[in-house]
């Protein structure tokens, strides 16, 4: 038989029982709505990750922390050890100048600049006093910038401020607003207000790298640090972290040992890139998740596929067995069936991908134009070809393999039985 | 005058509730080309089962169906789909039409199987409705047609192929005596004109009578040769 007629033969039986089909093809719909819709936003959000760490910049600097050895769910108590610095609400293992020293000695580790946390009370220009929080700018770092430029490392009287900061501190615009003055204020070890008068710089988009707060400069970051906690002791010289930078030549595979021996030290370490790709593997991690969900209604729709394919093979038994006495090959008659399954399955998915590509746009709209409004160029939603083509395939090759057991059934009827009258 | 279907010491037994029942017991039957054969029997005689068998609809359990020269067993499940498609034609009490398919896609059926291109098949779907008086039925659907006209379509979808045997299991029984015997003066004619081989199974002696020959099977045995 031809693969035309073997074609019009199975739509036709598509449309013979059009409830049925439908119902279906509803729940395959399903299925692939969630799919498709889950691929896309994963890949949106993984392309916006790509490009920022595509964009970072500070490439030949880790990220290193002391190991964080207690678990606070844990149920074991440890044993006071007076070497150990901590600090923080689950008392997190803390970096001291020893430890500088130490990483500092690491071969391959060209230099070493302590992370210093600090902690602001408000800033303010005029009267109104705002809420803000500084970082530490980590030297190279690429941040996009509206205006201006980043701090400069040993400039203890400059900042930059995250562009959501420009309108309430009065300037009219991020080029306004460099080379103003703003004020930031915060306590000091005995609790005192102590004022700083700095300079703007720049003034920096917001992005995945967190770039929420004022970025200060490693110098100004120290000093303000030390007087948060030079008269409390052990806490003098305790930092969050520290950022190595390593030879720029650097292979992956030398990059990888060089963070094997932190670790061997008893150091955690990171790669900028890798701490963007953090965000980036948790995201997916919930993605992955949301994915089974779409695969586990997939596979009900499947069952679905080979129930209707089993009461379209039950109809049509006299037909099947006609069929066969006129001399129709069991392989024509598989793939009657089988094509039957496949066009299910290839609707559903169509319609599936479809749909799902018109709610992404809108709500990618939505998102730009609302929540995501600060992040330049993420598109929360992106449906690539190839992804698209995967899903919609995917799902074909699923509903042929959920009919290939009924097309088997029908191709195997023994057309004596089936047209069986005496 | 050449023997285009021989078969030797047929048996067939069905395996049921762990018995072998016999349903046929060593046939020897050979059927000339260009004859009318009638299988005569009553109802559970084996008559069907002994023509499924000649149709290769059905493998025997035991002896030897050569077929145009070839020994069956010698054939693989492809040349069987084949040699019925192109060199049998079926005639069924029950009709067996697509009652939702037009008069012309339940007649080009065969065609359809062999891979016919569709304008060629159309063409010859079209000439044999005007032979068996269809032609202004072509678009109308099977179920529609009166059983007379229904049966007239089934001879119709037999012969399209040009077949050399044609196989017709008791074509009158769901049909009014007068539409009966239309259907059976049609089917003769037919015969005659194409020259085709005709095996009718029936348990009319009427329409035995007009064949050839024929034979009565009564408990998987031919007891009678006419």
């Amino acid at each position: 038989m031809r693969i035309l007629d073997i074609i019009k033969i199975s739509q036709s039986n598509l449309f013979r029982a059009k409830l049925r089909t439908f119902l279906t093809v509803a729940a395959v719909f399903i299925g692939a709505l969630t799919l498709s819709l889950t691929n896309g936003l994963g890949s949106g959000i993984k392309d916006y990750v790509n490009e920022q760490i595509g964009n970072v910049g500070a490439k030949d600097t880790l990220i290193v922390r002391a190991k964080q050895e207690i678990n606070p769910t844990s149920e074991e108590v440890r044993k006071y050890d007076p070497n150990r610095k901590t600090g923080g609400n689950f008392n997190m293992a803390l970096l001291g100048s020893n430890d500088i020293e130490k990483i500092k000695e690491i071969p391959g580790v060209v230099q070493v600049t302590p992370q210093y946390s600090v902690r602001l009370e408000y800033v303010f220009t005029d009267v109104d006093q705002y809420e803000a929080s500084a970082t530490q700018y980590i030297e190279g770092l690429t941040l996009a910038m509206l205006a201006g430029t980043t701090v400069q490392s040993d400039s203890t009287d400059t900042v930059t401020i995250p562009d959501k900061y420009v309108t309430p501190l009065g300037f009219n615009s991020p080029e306004d607003a460099v080379g103003k003055f703003l004020m930031i204020a915060f306590k000091d070890a005995a609790g005192k207000i102590t004022l700083k008068h700095l300079m703007i710089v720049g003034v920096q988009k917001q992005s995945l790298l967190g770039n929420s707060g004022l970025n200060i400069s490693g110098a100004l970051a120290k000093e303000i640090s030390l007087m948060q906690t030079s008269p409390i002791p052990g806490m003098t010289d305790s930092y969050q972290g520290a950022t190595a930078k390593y030879n720029p030549s650097f292979s992956a595979t030398q990059i990888t040992d060089l963070k094997q021996r932190l670790d061997q030290a008893g150091y955690s370490s990171q790669t900028i890139e890798e701490q963007i790709g953090t965000i980036g593997t948790v995201i997916n991690t919930i993605l992955i998740v949301l994915n089974v969900f779409g695969a586990i209604t997939l596979l009900a729709a499947t069952f679905g596929i080979v129930n209707t394919l089993l009461m379209s093979v039950n109809e049509r038994t006299s037909e099947i067995g006609l069929m066969k006495a006129l001399g129709a090959k069991r392989t024509t008659i598989f793939s009657i069936f089988a094509l039957e399954a496949a066009s299910i399955g290839f609707w559903g998915a169509l319609l599936g991908v479809g749909v799902s590509m018109g709610i992404g746009s809108i709500v990618s709209n939505i998102a730009t134009q609302t929540f995501l409004k600060s992040f330049v160029g993420f598109q929360l939603v992106s449906f690539p070809i190839v992804t698209s083509l995967a899903v919609l395939f995917g799902i074909i090759a699923l509903a042929f393999i959920a009919g290939a057991l009924p097309s088997l059934k029908a191709s195997k009827l023994d057309p004596i039985k089936a047209l069986r009258y005496e | 005058m050449k023997t285009i279907i021989q078969a030797t010491n047929i048996t067939r037994t069905y395996e049921s509730a762990g018995e072998d029942t016999p349903a046929l017991k060593e046939v020897t039957l050979s059927i000339n080309q260009g004859e009318s054969l009638a299988i005569v029997g009553k109802s559970g005689s084996g008559k069907s089962t002994l023509m499924h068998i000649l149709a290769t609809l059905d493998k025997p359990s035991g002896g030897e169906l050569v077929i145009d020269g070839k020994h069956t067993h010698a054939l693989s499940s492809s040349e069987f789909d084949n040699l019925r498609n192109k060199k049998f034609g079926f005639v069924f009490q029950q009709f067996f039409l697509n009652a939702r398919n037009t008069c012309l896609e339940n007649v080009i059926l065969p065609l359809n199987i062999m891979g016919m291109s569709p304008s060629e098949r159309n063409k010859r779907g079209r000439a044999m409705l005007e032979v068996v008086g269809l032609a202004a039925q072509e678009k109308q659907r099977a179920g529609e047609l009166s059983g007379g006209q229904k049966q007239r379509l089934c001879i119709a979808r037999a012969l399209i192929t040009k077949p050399e045997v044609i196989f017709a299991d008791e074509p009158t029984g769901n049909l009014d005596s007068e539409n009966g015997e239309h259907i059976i003066s049609l089917l003769f004619k037919l015969q005659k004109e194409e020259g085709i081989t005709l095996v009718i199974v029936t348990h009319d002696t009427d329409i035995a009578s007009l064949c050839d020959r024929s034979i009565t099977i009564k408990d998987g045995q031919i007891i009678k040769t006419l």
